[in-house]
Formats: structure tokens, C-alpha cells, sequence
């Protein structure tokens, strides 16, 4: 399910919020480029603005001690009678100097070793690791202060200090971007061709590290210049030179708390912050801009997952029928948010389960598949919503519960099976823990024994026994927790069961048994099943209909037998014949050239147009929609007023 | 090695040799750098020849660094005697406090120390997840953009200037004691009167230790919920019909604290520098404020002394944050 919700999300859901962050971020990082610009500025022409120069030694006159703000003095003058507005202009040239020196040496350290250390691995790799551990628990500052005490209080010692202990973050970044490029096909490639270090680290590994490194640059100036700034505030600064931290320290030292003297100890602080906020934001927005991190966020309040407020035309005509079908889904729509338009990433999508049945939903990945489940579901990532059609339950519709109903019909009625369990179940609790959970949820008179019990009967059910149910997943194996899922999901014996892709990622004896796992429940407890997958095998295997979905539509329906027996639609043809028939094992396998539509680039006529070989004229200008076309696949080529030859 | 009492082995194992890392490197650092207390002390006019000539035995400055292969006795060597001294807690004698061993120095700021740091990491722990974890779930909503806001603004004020500001402030309105850990020649009538006294005295020390450490772990709890709001687990509990509360109370809060538990160990150097500062503003008199002191004296046993003191409950709280890691997170087997 992953694979395919993120097929989905990071061409919809995520990327309005990303166009957004990203604009934010860049708005940031400009802001933080032109403070850092001001403050080089400042430091570069000090000698040109400010009004006196603070190194000229002058005689103290006692009456010009923190003197306050005036004409002659803006920013007032400080505990030797000196100008603080000339001092603070000075004072960036030391803040600045320090910072990119230190920052400097920072980076070749660290970037040399996270090289070494993720190009060569070995031993060497993990002991410059044990090394670099080794200096990340040692506390920075308590060092920095004995070795400029024990060196001696000097710019230059201080650079080498703060550069000699600053480079620890550098070389775990550095290290991780290495390893990732090193294990990547085309550096894999050169080195199989016989390339040598010397090539593939100046070609290969170089060009990916720089930025990051650079980026993280920035990031490591700040901390220099706060450690700078730190030192000198502690009388650890260089006495020969003016800084914004020995500001602080002589104001601070020598009375201007006790004489009120403000003026003497505000502006050299917010000078820090001024540098400091300024390389933040400008190395948080380069780190960013370098290394997208987007987040899926399940639990984002959603403004609203339903709005049917449009008038899309039915397809289906509204039909009486004797017996209901368990699950009715009837002109599903969905449309994701992406960048101010609305995308529909599901159209019109109908069909009905009805009990007992198994319904296999098939199709490529990005098809819609997982989005229509979802939104049956009302579990629909931020920024996707249904803008059509209803989904009948029982004769219940799903898309008008509110809150507290959803949540009561939720595992009781209809639940799930995910793809890949593994991250499906809460690695932190017990399996028996999280199937007590739902049953208890769900009928909250049931004492601990007795859901613990039912929980041990499930797990039975399922092969698993009831003696693992005190473990955690991580010491299931895959097929055993796509069992646990299971049991999980027979927990409050419900109507129907949704299973996407639950064989996924499992090998073919444990797919098998599975599949038999969740055949013999359906039959057995006479639950309906919607099987999502890509897998026309496990398809023909138990489900008694078939529904294909191609570009967020319902390509063809049928029942499974006839189906495979006399595909309809083109698309149904293909994807059966790139499949192995055990009935006709000498048939030559066929892939389906190209790839399915992106959302933002739906075709306007057929969404299979562009890779159907049957195509023609109205393929292109008209849509085919199931099942108004006629039969029982959404194709012209059925439609009886085409005359084709 | 497999299982829990294999992590907790493989966990204090790796601490100890940390912590015998760290005392070398402490022996080393100060005996290549001009800052040998032994040499120095040689030197050092405080000290009356009765003294330097109980350094020159107890450093035994006439032996080999680390070992002499051609001696008698190869193991009789500087190195050896530092250990032998630091096995009987001996750190050495303080030149500026004469005659006070730098044990007794040490041992009673580390105490005052804690007095400052507990408090404030623990308030800024519980403050910073709960704020962390309305941040995520509100993400880039008015509370999120706050606390992004607040974090940002907090990592660029260096913690010595916001100690200052909050000094003035407190001072100046509140009428709070700004230096220091009791009145000085105060005399109290009762235990509370000195409770209330060392109470007012902490205020502000612990105000701005705990809005610094505040900034940093909320920002780290924040991304960190934000994790594991993404993980599959969250939906499957949303389908299951949990409410938004109980998926947070019983899905995401504890694998959320697990990397908040190792972030907090990766930054007890940062708690460590905030302390340092935050001393030096209100003469709290703690190790901070005693090794700060000990550069202007060059005090050189005492400096010393304190770095490792320092290093080592580095060292040791790591090793606790390792240990409550175990406890909390079933896997760690595997790792």
C-alpha cells in the first residue's frame, strides 16, 4: 500500500503543501541571505561608517562611563567611555572572521572524514565513526574553554579550537551521503568498468556531497560564531580585538546592569542573534531546498473528506433489486489538491459487492485502486476528497456518517488488511495486545481474559497459535504477520474484508497460503472480500469478479470465470496475455509498452488511448465510460454504432 | 549477542571504554599543553616548596609518561600514578582555595549543578513534548508556526545574553535574587525560610536553562511525531475506529519518545554549555561556574578535575538514556 500511496502522494496530495513549504523556505532563506549580506557589508566598510575607531587609545575621563544615548554617542558609550555604535560595527568583523574561518576548517575535516569513512568502510570507516562518537558526547563548550585557556586566549587559537571541535555533524552527514551515492547503480557501474577511486570520487562522489556540505556549512557558521561569542562572554575572547561576546562580558563585568545601562548590553546581544538567525535560516532553507523531507501525516485533521457539491453526471441509473448487495459503490469520485487545481484521481468508479463474494480490484499501480478503497473507507490522505457518487454499506451510506458513527461502523462492519504488515502493526506492542485492542474498542464490556481469549482463538485460526500472541511483530515473519493482520482484521467479525495487495513482498508458497487463508475465512465465516492487487494470478486464483481499473476508471467488470475467458477491453486483453497461463504455458509473455497517465496529464478522450493498439479517431476526442458505452467495458471498439472493420 | 542482556553488555561495555577514553584523554590534554598541572605547579609562587615537592612525588614528574620498556618496572610511569591517584579520588590540590583537595571542590558544585540542571531538563523534556506533539499534529497551523517560530528565535539567542535579559527583567520587576545560591550572612529561623530563600535564588537560573533546552526539544519531539504520524501502524489504528486521542495515546506517543530519548543523550553537551553560561550569569556556584573561574585563576588541578567530572556524567547519563531506550523500544534485540 505504501508503494502505491506514495505513487499518489507525491504527485497530489503533498505536493501543494510542498510548493507552499518550499516558497516559505525560500522566502527564509532570502531573508536570511540579506541579513547575512548586511552583516558583511557592515563588517567589510566598519571603518568607513562608523563614527569613531574604537582601537584609538583614548584617555578615560570618568564622566564618559556609560554616557547615554546621544547626537555624539547614538548607541551611548560603554564601560571605558568608548563609542558602542563604532564598537558593534567592529565587533561583525570578528564575529564573521571566526565564523567562516572556523566553519572552514570544520568542513575539510569533516568532510574528509565522512568520505573516508562511507567511501572506504571497514575498519577504518567504523573507527573514524567510534572517533567521531567519541567526540559527540564529549560537551563542546567545556572542552573549547580549557583549550583556549591552555593555548592561550588568540583569534587564531580560538578559529582552530571551535574548527578542530565542530566538525563531529559534518562527517555524519557527509558519511550517510556517501554510503547512499557509493551503493547507487551508476557508481556501481564505473567501478565495474574499472574506474578508480581517484575518478569515482571526484566525479561521482564529490558533485553529490558539495552542496549538502555546503549547505551544512552554513549551519556549522552559526555555531561557530555562537561558540565565539560564548568563549569571549566568558573572558575566554582575544583581548586585542573588539567582539560582540567581550562587549557583553566588559558590560556585564563592570557595572551596566547596576548603572542601567542598556544601550551597553542589548545592541552587541541582538547582534549575535542578528548573524547567527541569519546563517539559520539561510542553512535550514539550503539544507531543504538540497534534501526535500516530506512527511505523510495520517492523522492531519482533515477539513473535509467528503464534498459532493458537484453535478457530475451519473453513469448508473439508479436500479431496484431484489437482494442488496452488501457494499454499493455508485459514481465514485475522488480529486486531489495539487498546486490550486483539483485533480480526479478517481472517476465515476461503480460496482457492488455482495455477500459472501470476492471482488478482485486490479489494475497497474496508479490506477486508483488504493485511492477508491480509501475513499470507501473515509481514510483518505490531507488534501484528497470524494466529490461524488455514494457508497452504500448495508444501505447505509458511508459518505454521510459523522465522526463518532465512522468510527463505530469502522473494523466492526468492514476492515482492512494492509500490504506490507510489517509497518501496519505498532512495532512497540504485543500482536495479542493490538487484536484486544480493537475487540475491547469496539464491545467495551469485554473483560481482559475474555478478549485475550478470543484474541488467542484468532491467531489459531489464522496457524499461528496462541502462544505467540505475547510477541512483537519484529520476531514474526513476513507471512506471519500478514496472518496477524488478518486475525487483526476477523477481530469484531466483520461484513466485509478489504485486503490491498496483501501478498506483496511475500514469496510464492507463502502467497499461496495466504490466499488459501483468506479464501477458506470468506467461506467460512461468509465475508465479503475486496482483494486489491496487480496480480492477475492471485486474481484467477479466488475471486469470483473481477473489476479492472485503468486511469482512475472502471475499464471492465465481469465475473472472474468469463473474464479471463473473453477479455473485452484492450487493456484487459494486455495485461492478461503479460501474465503466465498455466493452461497454455508455451504462449510467448507480452508487457504493456508505456506507462499509465499521470494525474496531472489525463488524456482527454480514452485514458488507455495512447497505448492501445486498437486505436482510432474517437478514441482521442471522446471518453468511453463504463458502463454508458455499452457492454461491459468502458470501449468504443464495443460500442455496436462503431462500425469497424 | 542477542536480547536484552546483550544490549544492556554491549551498552555499558561501550560506556566504559568511553569512560577510560575520556581519562586519558584528560591525562593527555594536560600534560603535552602548556597547562600541565604538574609542571606548573613546580612553578606556581602560591605554592610553598613543602607543596611542590608533594606535586613533583605525587606526579611523579621524574617517571615516564606512559610506560619505559628499559625500567625495571615498564608500568612505573606518570600515567599509572594519575590512575592510582584517581582510583583513591584523589584529583589533586586547588592552588587558588589552598589546601582544599579538588575532590571536595568539585564534588560540591556537581551537586549545586544538578540542583540547576534536574529541574529545568525535566520541565523542559515534559514542556517540550507536550508542545512538540500539538506542533505536529497541528502541522502548520498557528500553534506549529509559533513553536517553529519561538524554537528558531531561542537557538539564535545565545543562552549567556538571554540570562542576562531575564536578570535584568527579574530583577528589575520581580525583585528576584540574581546571583548567587543563598543570601549571603543570611541567618535563617527555619528550614523553610532557607527552602524559600534557595527557591528564589533558582528561579531565574532554571527559567533560562529550561526556555533554552525548551526550544531545542520541542522542535526535536516535533519532528519526531511527525514520523510517526507517516508510519502505516497510525492508519491502521484510524481504520480500526480509534479516536484521534487514544491513536496518539496509545500508537504515537511511545514510538514517538523513543528517538526523543536518544536525541536528548546526543544533546546533553548542548545541556552542558547552557549550564556553563547560565552559571556565569548568576555566580551560580556550580561546575560551570567553578571551571570558568578556574581559567581566570589558572587553577590548573581544578580545571582539570572539573572537565572530567563533566566528560564523565556525559558519559554516565548517555549510558542512562541508552538503558531507558532499551526498556522502551521491544526491538533492541535486533539492533
Amino acid at each position: 500500500m505504501t508503494a502505491v500511496l506514495e505513487a499518489t502522494t507525491s504527485t497530489t496530495v503533498e505536493a501543494p503543501r510542498r510548493a507552499w513549504r518550499s516558497f516559505l523556505r525560500h522566502r527564509m532563506g532570502v531573508i536570511g541571505a540579506a541579513m547575512l549580506g548586511i552583516a558583511l557589508l557592515v563588517a567589510a566598510f566598519a571603518p568607513l561608517i562608523a563614527p569613531y575607531d574604537p582601537y584609538a587609545s583614548v584617555r578615560v575621563n570618568i564622566g564618559d562611563i556609560y554616557q547615554a544615548p546621544s547626537a555624539a554617542h547614538v548607541l551611548g558609550t560603554d564601560d571605558g567611555g568608548k563609542d558602542v555604535l563604532s564598537s558593534l560595527l567592529y565587533g561583525a568583523r570578528v564575529s564573521l572572521v571566526v565564523g567562516f574561518s572556523a566553519a572552514a576548517i570544520a568542513l575539510v575535516i569533516g568532510g574528509l572524514v565522512g568520505i573516508v569513512a562511507g567511501y572506504r568502510g571497514g575498519w577504518v570507516g567504523s573507527l573514524l565513526m567510534r572517533i567521531t562518537d567519541f567526540f559527540l558526547v564529549i560537551p563542546d563548550l567545556a572542552l573549547q574553554i580549557v583549550l583556549v585557556a591552555i593555548i592561550g586566549p588568540s583569534l587564531g587559537t580560538i578559529i582552530f579550537v571551535i574548527g578542530a571541535l565542530g566538525w563531529t555533524t559534518t562527517a555524519r552527514l557527509v558519511r550517510s551521503q556517501t554510503l547512499s551515492v557509493r551503493e547507487r547503480k551508476f557508481v556501481m557501474r564505473a567501478r565495474a568498468i574499472g574506474a578508480g577511486d581517484a575518478h569515482i570520487l571526484r566525479r561521482h562522489i564529490l558533485p553529490a556531497v558539495l552542496p549538502l556540505m555546503l549547505a551544512n556549512m552554513v549551519l556549522v557558521i552559526s555555531l561557530a560564531i555562537l561558540s565565539e561569542s560564548t568563549l569571549a562572554f566568558l573572558g575566554l575572547g582575544d583581548p586585542t580585538v573588539i567582539s560582540w561576546g567581550q562587549m557583553l562580558n566588559f558590560a556585564f563585568d563592570r557595572g551596566a546592569v547596576s548603572a542601567g545601562a542598556w544601550w551597553a548590553l542589548l545592541p552587541p546581544g541582538f547582534a549575535i542573534v542578528w548573524v547567527v538567525l541569519a546563517t539559520t535560516l539561510l542553512g535550514t532553507a539550503l539544507e531543504d531546498a538540497l534534501n526535500p523531507r516530506l512527511k505523510r501525516h495520517h492523522l492531519e485533521a482533515p477539513g473535509s473528506d467528503v464534498a459532493r457539491d458537484r453535478t457530475v453526471p451519473a453513469l448508473v441509473p439508479p436500479l431496484a433489486e431484489a437482494e442488496a448487495p452488501i457494499l454499493r459503490v455508485r459514481d465514485l469520485s475522488i480529486e486531489f489538491d495539487v498546486g490550486g487545481r483539483s485533480l480526479r484521481a478517481v472517476d465515476r468508479v461503480s460496482f457492488d459487492l455482495r455477500r459472501g463474494e470476492t471482488l478482485g480490484l486490479v489494475g497497474e499501480s496508479g490506477c486508483g485502486k488504493t485511492t477508491t478503497v480509501l475513499g470507501i473507507l473515509r481514510l483518505l490522505p490531507p488534501g484528497g476528497r470524494v466529490v461524488g457518487g455514494s457508497v452504500l454499506f448495508d444501505g447505509e451510506d458511508l459518505l454521510s456518517l459523522d465522526g463518532r458513527a465512522l468510527r463505530s461502523f469502522r473494523w466492526t462492519r468492514l476492515s482492512l488488511v494492509f500490504q506490507g504488515a510489517m509497518n501496519a502493526l505498532n512495532p512497540v506492542r504485543t500482536i495479542g495486545d493490538q487484536i484486544q485492542e480493537a475487540i475491547r474498542l469496539h464491545a467495551p464490556g469485554t473483560s481482559k481474559a475474555d478478549a485475550a481469549r478470543r484474541a488467542g482463538e484468532l491467531l489459531e485460526r489464522v496457524g499461528i497459535g496462541r502462544r505467540r500472541a505475547n510477541e512483537y511483530p519484529h520476531t514474526y515473519s513476513g507471512g506471519m504477520r500478514q496472518r496477524a493482520m488478518i486475525a487483526l482484521a476477523l477481530a469484531c467479525d466483520p461484513d466485509v474484508i478489504v485486503a490491498d495487495e496483501p501478498t506483496t513482498a511475500l514469496d510464492v508458497m507463502i502467497q499461496a497460503q495466504i490466499l488459501e487463508l483468506l479464501g477458506g475465512i470468506a467461506h467460512d465465516f461468509g465475508m465479503g472480500i475486496i482483494l486489491v492487487t496487480h496480480d492477475l494470478g492471485v486474481v484467477a486464483q479466488v475471486c469470483d469478479r473481477v473489476v479492472v481499473m485503468y486511469g482512475g476508471v472502471v475499464a471492465e467488470e465481469n465475473d472472474a470465470a468469463t473474464l479471463f475467458a473473453s477479455p473485452q477491453h484492450p487493456y484487459t486483453q494486455q495485461l492478461l496475455q503479460s501474465f503466465p497461463d498455466l493452461a497454455h504455458p508455451d504462449r510467448p509473455l507480452r508487457g504493456i509498452p508505456g506507462s499509465p497517465p499521470r494525474l496531472d496529464a489525463m488524456p482527454s478522450g480514452c485514458r488507455f488511448a495512447p497505448r492501445c493498439p486498437h486505436v482510432f479517431d474517437r478514441c482521442v476526442n471522446e471518453p468511453p465510460l463504463y458502463p454508458a458505452a455499452g457492454g461491459r467495458a468502458s470501449c468504443f471498439l464495443l460500442d455496436p454504432a462503431e462500425r469497424r472493420p | 549477542m542477542s536480547g536484552r542482556g546483550g544490549y544492556l553488555l554491549r551498552k555499558v561495555g561501550w560506556a566504559l571504554l568511553t569512560v577510560l577514553v575520556v581519562i586519558t584523554f584528560n591525562f593527555v590534554l594536560f600534560r603535552v599543553l602548556p597547562g600541565d598541572p604538574a609542571k606548573s605547579g613546580l612553578r606556581d609562587p602560591r605554592l610553598n616548596p613543602a607543596a611542590v615537592e608533594a606535586l613533583r612525588e605525587r606526579f611523579g614528574t621524574d617517571k615516564p609518561v606512559f610506560v619505559d620498556l628499559e625500567a625495571d618496572n615498564p608500568f612505573d610511569s606518570q600515567f599509572t600514578a594519575y590512575l592510582g591517584a584517581l582510583s583513591r579520588a584523589d584529583l589533586g590540590t586547588s592552588y587558588a582555595f589552598r589546601d582544599q583537595p579538588v575532590s571536595d571542590l568539585i564534588g560540591q558544585a556537581l551537586v549545586n549543578t544538578l540542583w540547576l540542571v534536574l529541574p529545568s531538563q525535566l520541565l523542559a523534556i515534559i514542556l517540550g513534548s507536550v508542545l512538540g506533539l500539538f506542533a505536529a499534529w497541528r502541522r502548520g497551523r498557528a500553534l506549529d508556526v509559533g513553536a517553529l517560530t519561538f524554537s528558531l528565535f531561542m537557538w539564535s539567542l545565545p543562552t549567556f545574553f538571554l540570562g542576562i535579559i531575564l536578570l535584568v527583567a527579574g530583577a528589575q520587576w520581580f525583585g528576584l535574587p540574581t546571583a548567587g545560591r543563598v543570601t549571603i550572612g543570611a541567618n535563617y529561623a527555619d528550614v523553610w525560610e532557607a527552602a524559600l530563600d534557595i527557591g528564589s535564588h533558582l528561579i531565574l537560573p532554571t527559567l533560562t536553562l529550561t526556555l533554552v533546552l525548551l526550544g531545542e526539544y520541542m522542535l526535536i519531539m516535533r519532528s519526531s511525531v511527525l514520523d510517526v504520524f507517516g508510519e502505516d501502524y497510525i492508519l491502521t489504528a484510524r481504520a480500526k475506529g480509534l479516536s484521534t486521542y487514544r491513536i496518539i495515546r496509545h500508537h504515537a506517543l511511545r514510538n514517538a519518545m523513543l528517538p526523543m530519548v536518544t536525541l536528548i543523550a546526543l544533546n546533553l553537551g548542548f545541556t552542558v554549555s547552557g549550564a556553563i553560561q547560565v552559571e556565569a550569569v548568576y555566580s551560580w556556584p556550580g561546575l560551570g561556574a567553578l571551571t570558568v573561574s578556574a581559567v581566570a585563576d589558572r587553577d590548573y588541578p581544578v580545571l582539570q578535575g572539573a572537565f572530567l567530572l563533566i566528560a564523565l556524567s556525559v558519559v554516565v547519563a548517555n549510558l542512562v538514556a541508552e538503558l531507558i531506550y532499551g526498556w522502551l523500544d521491544p526491538r533492541v534485540s535486533e539492533g
